[in-house]
């Protein structure tokens, strides 16, 4: 079996074996590793279009909320269709598998909407056009009143557990780590590094752009539905700019284009307000603070081990 | 003049671009063969670069057309022109900096690859089978140009000479039949100008492709081009053999002024 399957393997089974003891776990601790998991979904999926293929998007919030909205419509409207008096769990596991992917898919698809055309604009103004796409999709949740408007979506079955966000977290990590440790995937990291010379050497620099952005969207919508199963209800305000930009933050605290040190950046960040609650009042301005010094400290990036990275196996 | 070949690789038929009020190109005529080694030379601003931007698609020419194998490129993409077989190097060097030498050739690999990138996931079979091709090629690449030691630095670590030669050997992974230099000499010093000189002239014969150089060294283009031809203004005003550009007066004086009449002689 090639390495990265390994690693896939590997990453279920700590998922399956988290879950079986998760009756062991303390429910706060759960909630914490929960929110972690699914940050660092939402992280390296950005890390891919951020980080590997250069291109700064600024609307993975939007993303993660159609993909949110989209799998509670699916669960709240067919699950009770699909599912009768008295669902099993198998069966409400497959019907969230499904919601879940539904939320991917439509996310990725507005990720090809918005892609296609912005793809073409280079470096600040995707930035703008992405941030623009993030409001406007929240406008748009807020006024529709059949997904609840301003007041949101409630009662979303809690469907999300700790072995599906741990599930969906070694997905996302082999599906990006596997993709640029190919020579396709190599492509992404040509596009960053000189986009005139990618093209010289024969690659349709805007369909990577494309390929990347859509992939990291539909994590984002897989996220934001794991997202919405796990609180239960979501408001468009909870999908809005400052979330965007906490991903955003932690891709570049992580090192741009360096999955472990975005994992360990999410893990960090996450934990950060957890670990400030003693500090009430000024948790976040401690937060914002230490933000601060990081960066300061790291601006390669808190994790970015490039040089023990450059040493890889030759072949995959 | 020299007349053109038979069959030319690659042909401008009158190309012209106009930037505005400016005719950057004008009616340029011109024409290479298979396995030529041709030198395209000119006064700064008189268009050579210009030349390669409409050869590789970069600019879409106003006038007339640029064929390639008897294709017209109008209207294709820069990765396009790349795959039916053109490959260029630049003036100031482009390399994919953060990428080892070694995934800068194997991502010019990636025009001739045979699987999806689905497959990338996937990962078996034809996968590994296409990625040992892909890495025995480049592997292959970096011995003949003596580049195997720096196999794994990141390429901006490079000297400057060596980020040259990786710049045509990643050409090279694109297996390209017209080879476009835009100014290899740049920068060099006479020990790497001959070194270069040499390099060219066997990539053309062991690769069997034709070469367009750009070049301000007269060493450089005298030293390897089989035929040179001069643009002036946009303007083609000499096509011929070292010798005779060297002679022609007209060549002489819109390229190095009358002065200079000595000093090019001498080269």
């Amino acid at each position: 079996m090639p390495k990265p399957h390994l690693a896939l393997f590997a990453g279920l089974l700590v998922a399956i074996g988290v879950s079986h003891f998760s009756d062991h776990i303390d429910p706060y601790h759960l909630d914490v590793l929960t929110g972690i998991g699914i940050n660092v979904i939402l992280a390296v999926s950005l890390n891919l279009v951020n980080g590997y293929t250069g291109q700064f998007s600024l609307g993975h919030a939007g993303f993660m909320s159609v993909g949110a909205y989209l799998a509670a419509a699916v669960s709240m409207s067919l699950g009770p269709q699909l599912l009768g008096d008295e669902p099993t769990v198998f069966h409400e596991g497959l019907l969230f598998l499904g919601a879940l992917l539904a939320g991917g898919l439509s996310a990725g698809l507005a990720g090809l909407l918005v892609g296609v055309p912005s793809l073409r604009l280079k470096g600040d103004y995707l930035a703008l056009v992405t941030l623009g796409f993030g409001e406007i999709i929240r406008v748009a949740f807020q006024n529709v009143e059949s997904l609840g408007g301003a007041l949101g979506l409630n009662g979303i079955p809690p469907y999300t557990t700790i072995f599906w966000v741990l599930a969906f977290v070694a997905v996302t990590i082999f599906v990006v780590t596997s993709l640029v440790h190919s020579t396709y995937g190599r492509g992404f990291i040509a596009t960053r590094d000189d986009e005139i010379a990618s093209e010289a050497v024969g690659l349709n620099t805007t369909r990577y752009k494309i390929v990347a952005f859509v992939i990291g969207a539909f994590f984002a919508g897989v996220a934001g539905g794991l997202y919405g199963h796990f609180k239960m209800t979501i408001t468009p305000t909870g999908f809005d700019f400052t979330k965007s930009i906490e991903i955003v933050v932690m891709v570049i605290l992580g090192g741009m284009g360096n999955t472990l040190g975005v994992v360990l950046a999410a893990v960090l960040l996450t934990l950060l307000p957890e670990v400030l609650r003693p500090v009430a009042e000024y948790r976040m301005v401690l937060y914002s603070f230490l933000l601060i010094v990081l960066m300061l400290a790291r601006p390669q990036g808190l994790f970015n081990f490039r040089l023990s990275f450059g040493k890889r196996s030759p072949a995959p | 003049m020299s007349s053109a070949p038979a069959a030319p690789l690659l042909q401008l038929d009158r190309a012209t671009i106009r930037f505005g009020g400016l005719t950057a190109v004008n009616g340029f005529d011109f024409s290479i063969g298979e396995d030529e080694l041709i030198g395209l030379i000119g006064p700064n601003g008189a268009g050579k670069t210009t030349v390669f931007n409409l050869i590789t698609g970069v600019y879409q020419p106003t006038d007339g057309a640029v064929r390639f194998c008897g294709r017209n490129l109008a209207g294709l993409r820069v990765d396009q022109i790349v795959a039916c077989g053109i490959a260029r190097t630049f003036q100031n060097i482009r390399l994919f900096g953060s990428l080892s030498v070694f995934d800068n050739v194997r991502v010019a690999c990636n025009l001739h690859r045979a699987t999806s990138p689905l497959q990338s996931l996937v990962r078996l079979g034809r996968f590994r089978h296409d990625e040992a091709a892909i890495a025995r090629r480049a592997e292959e690449l970096l011995e003949i140009f003596n580049l195997r030691r720096l196999r794994d630095a990141p390429a901006q670590s490079l000297p400057y000479g060596e980020q040259r030669r990786l710049e045509i050997v990643r050409c090279l992974a694109t297996q390209p039949k017209l080879l476009l230099l835009d100014e290899p000499a740049a920068g060099m010093n006479p020990t790497e100008k001959a070194d270069l000189v040499r390099l060219i002239q066997r990539i053309q014969k062991e690769f069997k492709l034709s070469v367009l150089l750009v070049e301000h060294s007269m060493k450089v283009v005298m030293g390897v081009c089989q035929r040179i031809a001069v643009l002036d203004y946009g303007v083609k005003i000499a096509e011929g053999t070292p010798a005779e550009i060297q002679s022609n007066p007209k060549v002489i004086e819109a390229y190095l002024g009358e002065d200079h009449h000595k000093s090019i002689a001498h080269h």
